[in-house]
């Protein structure tokens, strides 16, 4: 099939999601990520600290783990998305990041976008295809912030790598 | 709608999501980075165009009252935690979209920024539980409170409510200053090959 010969313009991609994502939106709302992250977040930690969760207010009052949580199977249908299509496509394959600097990055990279996700109450996902588009307050905030954090991090990765 | 029924139309959704960006390689990050250091914009047209189609399908159905709309209180939390964000998805290359996604085509990069950012969470549900700031779900007003830095709660629901304008009215300009932004970039790419012959 040419579909999986082919890559697809993202144009085309995104233009498809954005209807998907107004079906989820009459339905159960529109697609975010971050929320789903926090509570596989929760139900990891339950599971390797047990009852001591208990003792930590956020995971009783902000997000009680719950295996029930609709957003947690966004992401794990993402995951299995996006490996059926690489599998389907032959691009499938073990790849690693290539330096030391890139692990570091990845490494800060990675905890900061956990940090900002939970003091925001939003990640880039219901920025931009959630709050923004239902002309929510939150969104142009949000996007205020994205906007001149990825200009700050783009500068950073710019002398990391230095080119 | 059953808890059941939820996972699974979540399930589908996540699943067509996976495969239509593994098929683009379309990249948040990438929209926003590369239009600041590269000046491409392969990724940033595609998302003002999904962004388009949104906001008219969401103002259109939120002026009958139909849809499920995002509602919490936001504030100066969403200005700084989105900066601080914008800052790691830069530095770790993908964004929560495709750390799933190339984690599915086996990026161990990417498994290992997902993992980083569940610590990132479980570090900040720490120190959440020290100051209780920003204020939990149960705690917001909807109201401005300058205290907490909280400003509230507002969206086409609550504009159409006030001012008795169709949400549709605000979609559309909102629409037109996608459309503005979109066609900037084609006139500047077109200039870009102009200038290349």
């Amino acid at each position: 099939m040419d579909f999986f010969k082919k890559s697809l313009d993202p144009r085309i991609a995104l233009v498809a999601i954005a209807f998907f994502d107004i079906f989820l939106f009459l339905i159960l709302g529109a697609w975010t990520v971050g929320g789903g992250e926090t509570m596989m977040t929760g139900l990891a930690a339950e599971l390797i600290i047990g009852d001591q969760i208990n003792e930590i207010p956020f995971w009783q009052i902000v997000f009680p783990p719950d295996f029930g949580y609709w957003k947690i199977y966004i992401s794990l249908g993402m995951l299995f998305g996006a490996f059926v299509g690489a599998k389907l496509s032959n691009e499938f394959f073990w790849r690693f990041p290539g330096s030391l600097s890139e692990w570091v990055m990845i490494t800060i990279g990675g905890l900061m976008m956990g940090i900002g996700i939970r003091l925001a109450f939003v990640c880039n996902v219901s920025t931009f295809f959630g709050l923004t588009p239902q002309l929510n307050l939150g969104g142009y905030l949000s996007m205020t912030g994205i906007i001149v954090g990825a200009w700050v991090g783009s500068h950073i990765y710019k002398k990391v790598l230095g080119f | 709608m059953s808890v059941i029924g939820e996972i699974l139309v979540a399930f589908l959704f996540g699943s067509i999501v996976g495969l239509l960006v593994q098929r683009s390689r379309f990249c948040n990050t990438a929209a926003l980075r590369d239009a600041i250091l590269f000046k491409t914009y392969r990724n940033t047209e595609a998302l003002l165009l999904a962004m388009m189609v949104l906001t008219i399908g969401f103002t259109t159905f939120i002026t009958f009252g139909v849809g499920q709309t995002m509602k919490f209180d936001v504030g100066l939390n969403q200005v700084i935690g989105l900066f601080i964000f914008g800052i790691g998805m830069v530095l770790a290359g993908a964004c929560t979209v495709s750390t799933w996604v190339k984690s599915g085509e086996g990026n161990v990069g990417a498994i290992w920024a997902l993992l980083f950012t569940f610590i990132g969470m479980f570090l900040f549900s720490l120190l959440w539980s020290f100051d209780y700031w920003p204020p939990a779900p149960i705690a917001m007003t909807g109201e401005p409170n300058l205290e907490t830095l909280q400003l509230g709660f507002a969206n086409a629901e609550t504009l159409q409510e006030k001012t008795g304008i169709p949400a549709i009215f605000f979609g559309l300009i909102q629409f037109a200053v996608l459309l503005f932004i979109y066609l900037k970039i084609q006139a500047k790419k077109t200039l870009k090959t102009t200038g290349d012959k």
